[in-house]
């Protein structure tokens, strides 16, 4: 382990990487605290610049843009209680109070100092768990695969909201049919391309991202009338931010916080599909459980613990969220998601083999998140009152430049004005089923994943002479798929017994 | 209420499901494809069923009640940004990527409000002009600057 921290040390550790990190940083807080544009759309925005760059080099900017992108998105959850992300949410709960009372400089240090320890910590974590689980999985066959394939996409069910169930689902399996577009790898046979020659190669992952993110944010921005005199207040609030100094008492309050809510998050980021949102909240919840009466009625009102616990655990779940992806080959996120696309844009197959057959690669991204955290505490939290100036940029300049960077980053990749028009076409269905309230997440987890989980299935089946008695006869593939069968069904059954139980409840006993 | 968001999205849906599963059945199949268990149209027909079975599931059992508006959403200006972006394409090539991107951007600074043309010009053209010099050199990254009438020779 020490000669691959080392490896990751002299990767990450040179001029240009440390350059990389500090700019992705910089350029992530500064599209993070958009409001609306989080880090999917901030690491989506920045591919067309990692793809120009070595392997290496690109992860650890996005990386970079990814920490910075949550950075940000806490700043304007704070400062505008306009929560960039659903992970930020939580955030905004006891930070905007706090900034409302004239403490936001106060606010702003407490998330930074919380979620560089929770960051720290995380990254600690990884690193002792990740080279581990990456030499169990390399037992793994494609029977196997196909099967962590099948929980990865279920898993989106277990954690979709109340409700959301049926339409996570779909959305997953609308990605699973986009990764069927163009030639079939196997046989060679071209599948809804409709004739068209641009579609032989199939659908860019860069294209989609870009068209789901970054391009339906600004246009549900345009079509959700802008309020200038609400712009105005989140001027005011980014000029005047206050002191920025933390007292003993506060940082008494905070340690133990931080310390619960990183082991927390890294978990709740380890499963696939859960991530930083649920990580954030399920921090709040504990926290103000455990509180006591006195403090827990503070939760809400500006509490430093129902500030720091949501923060701490965000970033420890980002990390955590690396864990399926570099072990695995399997994303746990949206986030990652976009990252594994990227990975194999390079020509990179994260999974087990990526420890043994790029180490570099590997041990970089985990050091990088050290630097990044770093890199976040002591020059981006200084700066905020000076990247908090992007809050007045007026909507009107910064809308069609948003569209313009996510016409240009697809085709300045392809070259193919094609892409534009198809862009456009999902920028359109993509505004339109945000609207209809179906989250886009799932979709491009299914888009990532289908043309895998296609291929170990044949695969699957080629090593067993066409028989699928593989989903019964293998105990590990039997388990992972019976795992992937709970979590598909128990979110369904819990809301139909709860019902059941309160009719039982409500009705006269029988005896 | 019927047309609730959900039974909306799921109707979507399902029509986009039905010609995806029309479609799949003109997936070609080679002769010896025939007999295996798993070949080229296996896993759209699997993804198809999937497809119609959960828009139908969302259909009959919304779980969002709330009727779909389009009240109080700019939907004209949207569909002109999308217009707009289509031209876009549409012209980059030809008109090169200097004319087309300040038209592009400054059309959309001016259909969001702006109408001061100095400023216009002044925040627009600078920007396209550093990007394309940032790109071209920074990250030899090329795209024609320029119009077809102003390009010399062949390139015209």
């Amino acid at each position: 382990m020490l000669d691959g921290v080392l490896i990751g040390l002299a990767t990450a550790f040179t001029l240009q990487n440390i350059a990389f990190v500090i700019m992705g940083c910089l350029v992530g807080t500064f599209i993070g605290m958009l409001p609306g544009l989080g880090p999917m759309s901030a690491i989506a925005l920045m591919i067309p610049v990692a793809a120009s760059l070595e392997p290496s080099a690109g992860i650890i900017l996005m990386a970079a843009v990814y920490y910075g992108a949550i950075f940000g998105g806490s700043t304007s959850s704070i400062l505008i209680n306009a929560p960039g992300v659903a992970s930020t949410v939580a955030t905004s709960f006891d930070g905007y109070p706090m900034a409302k009372s004239g403490k936001a400089g106060k606010a702003l240090a407490i998330a930074a100092y919380s979620s560089f320890s929770g960051g720290v910590i995380a990254a600690l974590m990884l690193l002792l768990a990740a080279p581990y689980l990456a030499s169990v999985s390399l037992s793994f066959q494609s029977t196997d695969y196909f099967a962590l394939m099948v929980l990865g996409l279920s898993a989106v069910a277990a954690f979709a909201g109340k409700g959301e169930v049926l339409k996570a689902l779909l959305m997953t399996v609308l990605g699973l049919m986009l990764s069927t577009v163009g030639t079939d790898q196997t046989v060679g046979v071209p599948r809804f391309t409709l004739g068209m020659i641009d579609l032989v190669d199939g659908i860019s992952f860069l294209l989609l991202v870009m068209a789901t993110f970054a391009l339906s944010e600004a246009l549900m921005a345009i079509i959700k009338k802008i309020d200038e005199s609400k712009r105005d207040a989140e001027r005011k609030a980014a000029a005047e931010l206050g002191s920025m100094a933390v007292s003993k008492e506060e940082v008494k309050e905070m340690v133990p916080v931080i310390g619960r809510s990183s082991v927390l998050g890294f978990l709740i980021g380890v499963l696939p599909g859960a991530g930083a949102t649920i990580a954030s909240f399920l921090a709040y919840g504990t926290e103000q459980r455990i509180a006591g009466a006195e403090k827990g009625k503070l939760f809400g009102k500006g509490s430093v613990r129902g500030l720091s616990a949501p923060e701490t655990a965000n970033n420890a779940a980002a990390t955590g969220s690396f864990v399926p992806l570099l072990t695995l080959g399997i994303p746990g996120s949206g986030t990652t998601a976009i990252m594994l696309g990227a990975l194999i844009g390079y020509g990179i197959q994260p999974g087990p083999r990526l420890y043994i057959d790029q180490p570099d690669v590997f041990w970089s991204v985990i050091v990088s998140m050290w630097l990044g955290n770093i890199v976040l505490l002591i020059l981006n939290l200084p700066l905020i009152p000076y990247i908090a100036r992007v809050l007045a940029i007026p909507a009107r300049f910064l809308l069609p430049l948003i569209l313009f960077f996510s016409l240009i980053g697809v085709y300045f990749v392809s070259f193919n004005t094609f892409d534009i028009q198809l862009m456009v076409l999902f920028g359109l269905a993509a505004t339109v089923l945000r609207l209809l309230s179906f989250s886009l997440a799932p979709m491009i987890l299914g888009f990532i994943l289908g043309g895998m989980m296609e291929e170990n299935l044949r695969r699957a089946l080629l090593i067993n002479n066409d028989s699928w008695s593989f989903l019964w006869e293998r105990g590990l593939t039997l388990t992972i798929l019976l795992i992937a069968v709970a979590c598909l069904f128990v979110p369904m059954l819990t809301p139909m017994f709860a019902k059941l139980r309160k009719q039982t409840k409500g009705q006269p006993s029988a005896d | 209420m019927f047309l609730s968001k959900d039974r909306l999205g799921g109707l979507l849906l399902l029509i986009f499901c039905l010609i995806y599963a029309w479609q799949s059945q003109n997936i070609r199949m080679l002769p010896f494809q025939m007999n295996s268990a798993f070949h080229a149209r296996t896993m759209p027909e699997v993804l198809a069923v999937l497809g119609i079975g959960l828009s139908i599931l969302i259909i009959v059992f919304p779980s969002n009640k709330e009727r779909f508006s389009v009240s109080g959403l700019n939907w004209p200006l949207g569909l002109a940004f999308l217009v707009l972006m289509s031209i876009y394409g549409f012209t980059v090539r030809p008109f090169g990527f200097l004319l087309s991107t300040s038209v592009f951007l400054m059309a959309g600074f001016a259909m969001l409000g702006e109408r001061n043309i100095i400023k216009l010009l002044f925040v627009a053209v600078p920007l396209v002009v550093a990007f394309w010099a940032l790109m071209n050199y920074g990250l030899s990254v090329f795209i024609e600057p320029l119009p077809f009438f102003l390009r010399g020779g062949s390139n015209a």
